[in-house]
């Protein structure tokens, strides 16, 4: 073997070497890449009480991933931008988070109304993604291949109320809505299911957000005097158009909101006077949902305070999303929009079946009442913690 | 029974917007500005009520006092560094003066939002309902409304029957001639900007028990508070009691017989009927 040979092996096994070493950085560098997740949060505006949660169910569902080594053999990073409960905004977010950021998932906006603006960003660009905050059923109408509801249907919320109340001879009732798409697909579903039952609405109006005054409304609601007052509200309404039927004087024998109720700040906000409200939710602390006892206890810990159902159904959303990641082994938004479309999942709020436009499926309704101080899960009865508390008093 | 409901209704309401332009109505009247940050101080103060009740559990009316005077202060400084040295700039000074409070309205909110959030917040405090003859009286209605009362005819003395009001009063019907009459006019602008944000602080304390409130929803609160000061007679503090009223008693009148989504744009309409019947707004219509 002569010298020349024998320098061009050192030669060939040191390039060798430095080549594997480079390949091998390379690939390390990849495995230590997060895998990027996506949204917009609603922190500022009239959502961002609500959306608080939405955050923070993200953040959970994240940091528990990472705290099991992550998916793919890659930790998670989220990515979030302010959207101001502006939906245009939204777009512009999603936009950038899909085409700039270039992130790997996407987790939905919160509130029906920017869900419905951003669900057609996320089938012109093919990206799928769980909609924790839409419970609008239009957005899921045919057409839609991408966005997945992670929350029952807006047209189910406080569906319990009106049967309820019948139960309790009462006929009478009053139906308030916000002009946003959730509060708008709920009003009408309980004026139809009102009808269907055979009671009477006896007042019946819509306001805009941010919400007005309410002491002219509480007003009209006392001269129709009915027996029930049923609110498909956000929190700042919930909150004005309580306090404005204790300023008159005035307190219905049932008295319900949407969302409002089910934030801890509302009972803070308003005092006593939220007693025997009743609310509707999505999930509870008492169901014996797949890891729950696990979910508040890690929610607890990292936030120093309870979860909410918009908690459960972001927090939810993440673990849908994990199930489909390590399921196909891939980020391919193909792969993992068929995966989740004919799979169910798991989650803290129940089981996760999507339908063929991606509404949900499996998830439940819920009612609670707050009884001095505390909720308790008061509908249905298989589920109930409490009997419903009967007259409100406004006090 | 219901009527007089509603005029009570309209008259507590009327009184409460009353609180909220007279401090952006004072600084139009002297400097001829539009104070666009006058809705962030008013939210500012807002949730820093909130947040001193939850800390304290003391009654937010003890901060009326030490609101007053840290943003007659603050104001005052605010005035000095930020828009006096705009006073020079001749016809620019308006377009310039706009940009500066739209750009303060920005860190005032910011600064909230950072301090202590962004979500709507209230507070259970004054809401007791009395029953008066059949009427409901709300607690919190009725000290705002009185409050707004109390101020409007505390600034009218001062500008009548005061040395210094008549000197503000004089600066903001003639600031050339205010200055022939060796009136320090640059002092004037000091002291209204001081007391203009001085008045923002007290609604914010007053209105966080009457309303949910969050540091960005400062924006609607200046735009109602311009439309309450345009429906006056821009400048016209007495126009705008009179506004403010007419505006409480409408949006009532309203809100019951057509609803919330008409209720909103209520200020509005009105405020396009006086732009095209008497732009010289209700003041100078009701004299």
């Amino acid at each position: 073997m002569s010298g020349g040979n024998l320098r061009a092996r050192g030669v060939a096994f040191f390039a060798s070497l430095i080549a594997a070493a480079f390949l091998f950085a390379g690939t390390a560098a990849h495995a230590q890449k997060p895998i990027v997740v996506g949204a917009s949060i609603s922190e500022t505006g009239p959502l961002a009480v609500d959306a608080a949660y939405h955050l923070k169910g993200i953040q959970l569902g994240v940091a528990d991933a990472n705290a099991h080594g992550g998916w793919l053999g890659r930790k998670l990073e989220l990515k979030y931008y302010d959207d101001q409960s502006n939906p245009g905004t939204a777009v512009r977010l999603y936009t950038r988070l899909i085409t700039e950021d270039k992130v790997d998932l996407l987790v939905g906006p919160y509130s029906s109304g920017i869900s419905q603006a951003v669900a057609p960003l996320l089938n012109k660009y093919e990206r799928p993604t769980p909609m924790p905050g839409a419970s609008l059923p239009a957005i899921f109408s045919a057409g839609n291949k991408w966005a997945f509801q992670l929350l029952p249907p807006a047209t189910g919320y406080i569906d319990g109320m009106l049967p309820l109340m019948k139960s309790h001879g009462a006929h009478k009732v009053a139906i308030l809505q916000a002009q946003l798409s959730f509060t708008l697909a709920c009003g009408q579903a309980r004026l139809d299911q009102a009808k269907t039952l055979g009671m009477d609405v006896v007042y019946s109006t819509t306001y805009a957000m941010p919400p007005p005054d309410f002491s002219s409304i509480a007003l009209a609601i006392k001269s129709a005097n009915p027996d029930g007052v049923v609110v498909c509200s956000y929190y700042p309404d919930a909150v004005g158009l309580a306090q404005a039927l204790h300023r008159i004087g005035y307190a219905p024998k049932f008295f319900a909101e949407t969302i409002g109720p089910a934030e801890d700040q509302f009972i803070s906000a308003l005092g006593p006077i939220t007693n025997r409200i009743i609310s509707n939710t999505s999930w509870w602390p008492s169901l014996k949902t797949h890891d729950n006892a696990g979910f508040i206890a890690r929610y607890k810990a990292m936030f120093h305070e309870d979860p909410d159902y918009h908690a459960a159904a972001t927090y939810a959303a993440v673990q849908v999303l994990g199930a489909a990641v390590k399921a196909t082994k891939s980020l391919d938004p193909a792969k993992l929009q068929a995966w989740i479309a004919s799979h169910e999942v798991e989650t803290v709020q129940g089981m996760f079946k999507s339908g063929p436009t991606g509404l949900s499926m499996g998830f439940e309704q819920y009612m609670f009442q707050i009884q001095s101080g505390k909720r308790l899960l008061v509908w249905p009865a298989k589920d109930e913690q409490a009997k419903a508390q009967v007259p409100y008093t406004g006090q | 029974m219901i009527v007089l409901q509603l005029v009570v209704n309209g008259v507590l309401l009327g009184g409460t917007y009353i609180l909220l332009a007279q401090g952006l109505n004072l600084v139009f009247g002297v400097m001829g500005i539009v104070n666009l940050a006058h809705g962030s101080i008013i939210t500012f103060v807002g949730v820093f009520t909130y947040w001193f009740v939850t800390q304290t559990d003391l009654s937010p009316l003890l901060l009326l006092p030490i609101v007053f005077v840290v943003a007659l202060a603050v104001g005052g400084v605010l005035q000095r560094l930020l828009l006096e040295p705009l006073a020079k700039l001749g016809n620019r000074r308006e377009l310039l003066s706009l940009m500066v409070t739209f750009g303060l309205s920005y860190v005032i909110v910011e600064t909230a939002i950072n301090c202590f959030g962004s979500q709507y917040v209230s507070l259970p405090n004054l809401q007791a309902t009395w029953s008066v003859a059949g009427l409901a009286i709300n607690e919190a209605l009725v000290v705002a409304g009185v409050l707004g009362a109390v101020i409007s005819g505390c600034l009218h003395v001062w500008l009548h029957y005061t040395a210094s009001g008549k000197a503000l009063l004089a600066t903001s019907q003639n600031a050339t001639g205010a200055v022939t009459c060796g009136i320090d006019v640059r002092r004037m602008r000091g002291i209204s900007f001081a007391i203009g944000s001085a008045l923002a602080a007290i609604a914010g304390v007053l209105l966080i028990l009457i309303l949910p409130l969050s540091a960005p929803t400062a924006d609607t609160l200046t735009i109602l508070s311009f439309v309450i000061v345009a429906l006056g007679g821009l400048g016209d503090y007495k126009g705008a009691v009179f506004a403010g009223l007419l505006l409480g008693l409408v949006q009532s009148a309203v809100g019951y017989y057509l609803g919330g989504d008409v209720e909103v744009v209520v200020p509005y309409l009105l405020l396009i009927g006086f732009m095209v019947m008497r732009p010289q707004g209700l003041g100078q219509a009701a004299r």
